[in-house]
């Protein structure tokens, strides 16, 4: 019995002297923070990480082409799910409503937050090659750049965000729409003289030179700076980057056949190699739903479609040798695909409304009768004809409209189609003429490429109701457009009311 | 009702706790440890014996004598006979559970029966109050007592489910599904993290556990429920939600005895009345023709019945075998059971095997035992949500279609434009079972050096493997669905929690003072790790059966995780009580927990409590009240019911971007979420005062408690904003700080001086729960429809105020603010008119208000039973009144602007249909039937008879020949009737989130359960 007890009390000596050491229990499955961000290695992951957010639902992967695209006079949604197409035709009634606005303002901040460990972590990390340093920084801010931007056209002032929170409870500042421009301006003219002009084979896809020039000119544009946005552009036109661009078969700018071609200026890589979820788990989704989202009916879930003026508009001029302009058959699935090209919709025939039609850019019913989520496709944010027209665009607001037509020729002319001066000999140097035609350009080009939202804005289309009554007679959705309202999105309800800092859109 | 059981518990504590202890004071002044104990000089004695009958004069076995003023303690033997040595003009005192105490001055006599009284109140029981025990009579803390009978007559999976209605101040919101588990929560909400953190601590045989699905509940001897912080405290962390300690059964001195149970039921989900195809087609043409959209063509042939094709009637079987018994020194109970349930929804069910072995021997001063539970509970589990379904399918599509992949059918764009899911495909594509083999429990021994001093140590284990798999078949089970391949994904898992405790007990009496000191340590180490794989495309042969096995198919995938957590504890606890007049009570405990930040590990938990037995004065001279006692405490309990690293902030490695040319895999890692490292206790401090009083030869016995309760500092996951970048739920935050207050009531009327005897008891509680403090120095939160304000309850509804139908254009025209700006220009007569409360001229979230209250005023508990010659009848009612709740299907059901079902006999707003509060069918606009408003939310109370049972025992002459010792034939139902205004389909319904506990999104129902029982002894 003795032994007993004198056992019984080492046991509970033991338990009680160790208790220190009992206490401090380490995760064993993932590294702190403070042990993260010692090497290039971690530097590297680190930049990578923010490429992950291209993955997310709220942003390029899914519900960012529902805003830029869907929204726009070029889209619209027949969706079943009726709040979700409430949200493409300015019908805003929960401002939280996560699909249509919160996702993608959440997947905003979780990009700039990835954007602002880089750069805070970073400098201080020891690299044997301080270009390889330089440019990791140099890609995050250009990334940070990059989602301000579409924040900016979004939802115009909002907070920046410049370091990782060091409290969870921070609350964010408003900024006004020009200070956002300003960082985004700041952040890519930051990101310039470290980023290469073009990248080795491994790194293709991280933004070059070029890619911060489009950037750059489109914030420029945006803000009517437009010397400023020449200045940009001319990197393509006159500048080093002149001989590395060039137009290429315009369907394989929609397709994952030849990615990263000579006409991209900034895209971002997908890949079908993982199968699991849009996530940041294991084996995340490298994938985009776009095409599930936008495939017609009894194909994908058919969320959103194209405007059927935009089939008329491609009707409307022939190709110099007589055709129909064979863009059309690349961009839209329509009525008359079959009968115009020989093409089916994802080896049916056309089984749809005969006034409706379907975006057909990224879809991949080009090798496939179905779509899933796991899209491989590349989504081009920038492509050389983009550039082209922009330029056209900023020479013909600086008065320049002559030497402005050579460029929007370079576009026509890929796809056969007469010099401008040739087809619309009316427009001569008439800078107002131009604009207009230049509008329609852009549609037939870039229509689908998520750009339009961007445009009407530009072009102050959307300033004053009569400009908003003639895009509502392409598009009706915008009989519901309130000027001054609905040029913005409302921010996200929870994220007003929980910040005393922040105050909702004008007129929500 | 219920008397036998809780004879046997006191029966059992009488016999283990028997022995003659003499001592006296010596000194005024004490020290626990270190005792001068001086032997009595002895007096002349006699012996008394004799024999304690009941009031059917039956001999009362396990019956406390005691001799007044002294620590002779005998019980009587299974014949209702006693011995004991007392003096003449020294009183015995006869005490039993459930009956009224007698005292009887010895006289000469040597011989003394005696008869007792059923009482009202069982002063006399013994209550299991942690680390000991003590008699329910000198309790000074809030402890209710659960009759486990009455928990084991009905039908439930898990324990929580079954003991709603029998105690104050809990309140149980049952599963209803097969295998889910209830969701309890003593005293209010303490702590608002998420469904499983409010329930409370559960005390298995000693083992801190979790009474989960896996825990058969007939194994249980008794349940005690300590409420308030007084009570709780020498559990500190992790009792701040209040403890539930579970002593399960033993084995009893004498023959082995063989009990056998067997209950049969059937459960019955309850329906909503939905449209069939005439009327949907009818209701649902008028949507689409009032928003000039062209019909679809509902294909009318088809008139499917989705309840009838999703729900079904089930079925539970419950059958119990123990065998048990004991000599002097030991004792010993085996138990087997199975439990089986097929859900009421199809391809749902749920099965338990247990086998339990409780053992102890004892000798001399020492003693040891075991009891030991392994279970193995399997669920099939339930794929998507049924309940939502069957009202968004559209009577019009068909249950099987061969033209989709799959063969279900499901919305089509042309005939029935839903997103809705097919329950029956989900249930033919999906496989989905979670297994658990759990092994639960522990070794004690115990030395007892003197009859007044003893050391315990305590060995607790639980394990669990657990092995969760999905199979899905290709198929679709929706509208417009991405293809996907098969998919087989499992995980397999295993628990272990280790427990050591040493604990040293002293008690022991000095004449009118008794002293009773515990003194402890105590471990515990929690262990979990997984590892899961899937794979995509796995192998099917040429008839089409599929290998749902982890070994042939494509993308791979894999991972795993281990997590730890330790708690370190040292605990006191002293009682003093005087003369059974003023009793204290004093607890420290001091905890180390591994979860919280570096230097905020470890905190302190005192508490104290007090209580005057007033009754017992000499100045008092109420001959009508038996006892009078009053009670007040105050004491503070600790909470770390967090995750094992949240106070670190950790890099996700676990993703990969393409990049380049080819794009190659490339690894990411990140910070994805944020954390708080000060991470510090909750702390909960509680006053509780109150009083017992018995009357009326005990006959009537009324309990009251006024307990405020505030929590600080707790742990929960304020929401955070967007902007910071952190994705996933909120970090963990010390950020808010809570007050309950409550007030409970419980009346027990018996009367078994007749032939026919019977109980009744009301137990009544309100509460009402306020913030003090938000975190993050906020004054509102919002979630949903709801915001939380300082100083309000938490999540009250924030919605858009209707004020009934336009009727005409000229009321749309006139309905203007102030500046005479028409507020709803665009409305048409049948349109809700919603009240610009801002009075800026139109509609929008700055109009929404606060317009209730999701948390009832008033809960309400009724138990009665009755016993007549060889019949029992039972009865509980359940009410809770004066909720607001969110009735989320009938938001869906009578909506027009999506296409779901509707509810039958629903008449829309239409020009000769004027007088009604629903508004124009209208498709594609969700402006009538928006989520945020008023129209959804409803009177959420109801009073409910949760239970109905009777019972028929066997006469013994009868089981005499047939050679049992006991049976009992009973027939129960459950939730048979319910008194509500709520259209949905049950008012006790239960949500997880704290700040929408009032949201019936749908939630499983409870279900209508009849069965029959049968019980048998021998």
């Amino acid at each position: 019995m003795k032994k007993f007890i004198i056992t019984i009390l080492v046991l509970a000596a033991f338990i009680t002297s160790c208790n220190k050491s009992l206490l401090d229990q380490t995760n064993p499955n993932t590294l702190t923070v403070d042990e993260f961000w010692k090497n290039e290695t971690d530097a590297q992951k680190g930049v990578n990480a923010i490429y992950n957010i291209f993955y997310q639902d709220g942003t390029w992967s899914r519900w960012i082409h529902f805003r830029l695209d869907l929204t726009s006079d070029e889209g619209m949604s027949k969706s079943p799910w009726v709040e979700l197409a409430d949200w493409t035709r300015f019908q805003y009634v929960n401002y939280n409503f996560w699909e249509g606005n919160s996702w993608t303002w959440r997947d905003t901040y979780k990009a700039i937050f990835r954007c602002n460990q880089v750069l805070k972590y970073v400098p201080d990390i020891p690299f044997t090659d301080a270009v390889k340093k330089d440019r990791i920084l140099a890609q995050a801010r250009f990334l940070r750049a990059f989602y301000y931007y579409y924040a900016a056209l979004l939802w115009e002032k909002i907070p920046i965000v410049l370091e990782p929170p060091v409290d969870p409870g921070e609350q964010a500042k408003e900024n006004t729409l020009a200070e956002v421009w300003a960082q985004v301006e700041k952040d890519l003219n930051d990101a310039l003289p470290n980023l290469p002009e073009q990248w080795d084979a491994p790194n293709v896809g991280r933004p070059t030179k070029g890619a911060v020039y489009g950037m750059l000119a489109r914030t420029y544009m945006q803000q009517h700076k437009w010397s400023a946005a020449k200045t940009a552009l001319d990197y393509f036109i006159t500048g080093a980057g002149k001989d590395l661009y060039d137009l290429v078969d315009f369907k394989e700018n929609f397709r994952a056949t030849q990615e990263n071609n000579k006409e991209s200026v900034f895209e971002i890589q997908y890949s079908k190699e993982n199968t699991g979820g849009d996530c940041d788990c294991v084996d995340n989704n490298m994938g985009n739903n776009r095409a599930q989202f936008f495939a017609p009916r009894g194909i994908g879930w058919s969320d959103g479609q194209a405007r059927y003026w935009l089939v008329n508009e491609f009707k409307k001029e022939k190709t110099t040798d007589g055709q129909i302009d064979p863009r059309l058959r690349y961009s839209l699935f329509y009525p008359a695909l079959e009968a115009d090209f020989g093409d089916k919709v994802y080896g049916r025939s056309w089984e749809w409304g005969a006034d409706e039609a379907w975006f057909k850019k990224y879809s991949r019913d080009y090798y496939r009768n179905n779509e899933d989520y796991f899209s491989e496709v590349n989504i081009r944010i920038i492509r050389f004809a983009d550039i082209l027209l922009m330029y056209a665009e900023v020479l013909n607001e600086l008065d320049q409209t002559g030497n402005a037509y050579q460029y929007v020729n370079r576009v026509r002319q890929r796809s056969k189609m007469a010099p401008l001066a040739a087809a619309y000999p009316s427009i001569g140097n008439n800078k107002e003429q131009f604009r207009n035609r230049l509008k329609m350009e852009r549609a037939l080009e870039l229509c689908g490429e998520s750009v339009r939202w961007a445009d009407l804005k530009r072009w102050g289309d959307l300033e004053s109701q009569d400009k908003v009554n003639a895009v509502a007679e392409r598009d009706p959705d915008f009989k519901n457009f309130e000027v001054g309202k609905h040029i913005r999105l409302p921010i996200p309800q929870s994220e007003v009311l929980n910040n005393p800092n922040l105050n909702q859109n004008p007129k929500y | 009702m219920g008397l036998k059981q809780s004879q046997r518990i006191a029966y059992h504590y009488a016999v283990t706790l028997r022995r003659t202890l003499t001592g006296c004071l010596a000194n005024k002044y004490f020290l626990v440890f270190l005792l001068v104990i001086i032997s009595s000089g002895l007096m002349a004695q006699t012996t008394v014996t004799g024999t304690v009958r009941n009031e059917k004069s039956e001999p009362l076995p396990g019956v406390s004598v005691t001799i007044s003023g002294t620590t002779s303690i005998t019980v009587t033997d299974l014949q209702g006979h006693y011995t004991i040595e007392a003096r003449t003009g020294q009183a015995i005192v006869f005490s039993f559970v459930g009956y009224a105490s007698k005292e009887i001055v010895v006289g000469d006599e040597k011989t003394i029966d005696i008869q007792l009284a059923v009482s009202a109140v069982d002063l006399g029981e013994v209550v299991v109050v942690g680390y000991g025990t003590q008699l329910r009579k000198d309790l000074t803390g809030a402890v209710s007592v659960v009759n486990s009978a009455d928990v084991k007559k009905r039908q439930a999976t898990t324990l929580a489910e079954a003991m709603q209605g029998l105690a104050t101040g809990i309140k149980v919101r049952g599963g209803g599904q097969p295998g889910s588990e209830a969701q309890i929560q003593i005293r209010g909400l303490k702590n608002v993290s998420n469904s499983t953190s409010t329930n409370p601590l559960y005390v298995i045989d000693g083992l801190i556990t979790n009474a989960n699905r896996d825990f058969n509940p007939n194994d249980i001897e008794s349940i005690q429920i300590l409420k308030d912080a007084s009570a709780a405290a020498i559990y500190g962390s992790r009792a701040a939600n209040g403890v539930i300690i579970i002593t399960t059964r033993k084995g009893k001195e004498g023959p082995m005895k063989i009990d056998v149970s067997a209950k049969s039921g059937i459960q019955i989900m309850p329906r909503y009345d939905l449209a069939e195809t005439d009327e949907f087609k009818r209701l649902n043409y008028m949507a689409y023709d009032n928003a000039g959209v062209a019909r679809q063509k509902l294909d009318t042939t088809i008139n499917t019945n989705w309840q009838d094709e999703a729900y079904k009637t089930g079925t539970i079987n419950d059958l119990n075998v123990s065998f048990s018994g004991g000599g002097k020194n030991g004792s010993y109970l085996t138990s087997l059971g199975y439990f089986g349930n097929k859900g009421t929804v199809i391809s749902t069910g749920f099965d338990r095997f247990s086998f339990r072995v409780n053992s102890q021997g004892s000798k001399g001063i020492f003693s040891i035992g075991e009891n030991i539970a392994i279970t193995n509970a399997k669920t099939d589990e339930m794929g998507g949500n049924p309940v939502l379904d069957v009202v968004r399918l559209l009577p019009t599509i068909p249950v099987y279609n061969a033209a989709n992949p799959g063969g279900f059918g499901y919305g089509d764009e042309a005939k029935a434009r839903t997103f809705a899911t097919n329950p029956v495909a989900i249930a033919n594509l999906i496989a989905q079972t979670n297994e658990n083999l759990r092994l639960r429990g522990n070794i004690w021994s115990e030395l007892k050096f003197a009859s007044w001093l003893k050391y315990r140590l305590n060995l607790g284990y639980e394990t669990s493997r657990d092995h969760y798999k999905f199979f899905r078949k290709p198929g679709n089970w929706t509208l417009n669905q991405a293809y996907e391949p098969s998919i087989a994904n499992e995980n397999r898992a295993e628990s272990a929690s280790r427990l050591i405790e040493n604990t040293l007990a002293f008690k022991n009496k000095f004449a009118k003072h008794d002293v009773s000191v515990v003194a402890g340590q105590s471990f515990q180490q929690n262990d979990y790790a997984q590892i899961w794989g899937e794979k995509r495309d796995v192998l099917v042969n040429s008839e089409g059966r599929y290998y749902d096995v982890l070994d042939q198919g494509i993308n791979a995938k894999l991972g795993g995780f281990r997590r730890r957590a330790t708690l370190m504890s040292y605990f006191g606890r002293a009682e003093y009580a005087y003369d059974d007049r003023y009793l204290m009570n004093a607890v420290i405990r001091r905890d180390g927990s591994s979860v919280l930040g570096t230097g905020l590990k470890w905190s302190n938990f005192p508490s104290v409590s007090a209580a005057w037995r007033i009754s017992k004065e000499s100045f008092f001279n109420v001959n009508w009240i038996n006892d009078l006692k009053i009670r007040a405490n105050y004491g503070t309990l600790g909470s770390s019911n967090i995750g094992e690293y949240e106070t670190r902030a950790f890099i996700n490695t676990l993703t990969t971007i393409a990049m380049g040319a080819n794009q190659q895999k490339e690894l990411s890692a990140t910070q994805v979420q944020l954390s708080n490292p000060e991470l510090r206790w909750e702390t909960l401090k509680q006053q509780n005062y109150g009083f017992d009083l018995s009357v009326l030869n005990n006959k009537l016995s009324l309990s009251a408690e006024y307990f405020i309760a505030r929590t600080i500092d707790v742990l929960y996951q304020s929401p955070i904003l967007m902007t910071t970048g952190h994705d996933g739920s909120a970090p963990r935050a010390n950020a808010l700080t809570l007050e309950n207050k409550g007030f409970e009531f419980s009346a027990t009327y018996r009367n078994y001086d007749n032939p026919f005897g019977y109980y009744g008891t009301v137990n009544i509680t309100t509460l009402r729960n306020k913030i003090v403090e938000l975190g993050y120095g906020r004054n509102e939160l919002y979630v949903g429809n709801t915001v939380t304000s300082l100083g309000q309850p938490i999540g009250m509804w924030y919605v858009l105020q209707t004020d009934g139908l336009f009727q005409s254009q000229a009321e749309v025209d006139n309905y203007k603010n102030a500046e005479g700006k028409i507020i709803q220009p665009t409305a048409k007569p049948g349109d809700i008119r919603f009240r610009d409360n801002n009075g800026d001229g139109q509609i929008t979230n700055l109009d929404k208000v606060v317009v209730g209250s999701p948390w009832p005023k008033l809960e309400l508990g009724f138990n009665t039973g009755a016993t007549y010659k060889n019949f029992e009848f039972t009865m509980d009612w359940f009410g809770s009144f004066g909720a607001k709740v969110f009735n989320g299907p009938r938001s869906v059901m009578d909506r027009f602007d999506d296409n779901s079902n509707y509810r039958a006999g629903i008449r829309p707003w239409t020009p000769e249909n004027p007088n009604t509060d629903v508004p124009r069918a209208y498709y594609g606009s969700t402006l009538n039937s928006r989520g945020d408003t008023e129209r959804w939310l409803e009177n959420g109370s109801f009073f409910r008879l949760k239970f109905l049972s009777i019972a028929y025992n066997i006469p013994d002459r009868v089981l005499k020949n047939i050679g049992f010792s006991n049976a009992q034939v009973s027939l129960t139902g459950q939730n048979m009737l319910t008194f509500t205004k709520y259209t949905g389909l049950d008012p006790e319904f239960s949500n997880g989130s704290i700040f929408e506990k009032g949201y019936d999104f749908g939630a499983y129902p409870n279900l209508k359960i009849y069965s029959i029982g049968l019980q048998l002894g021998f």
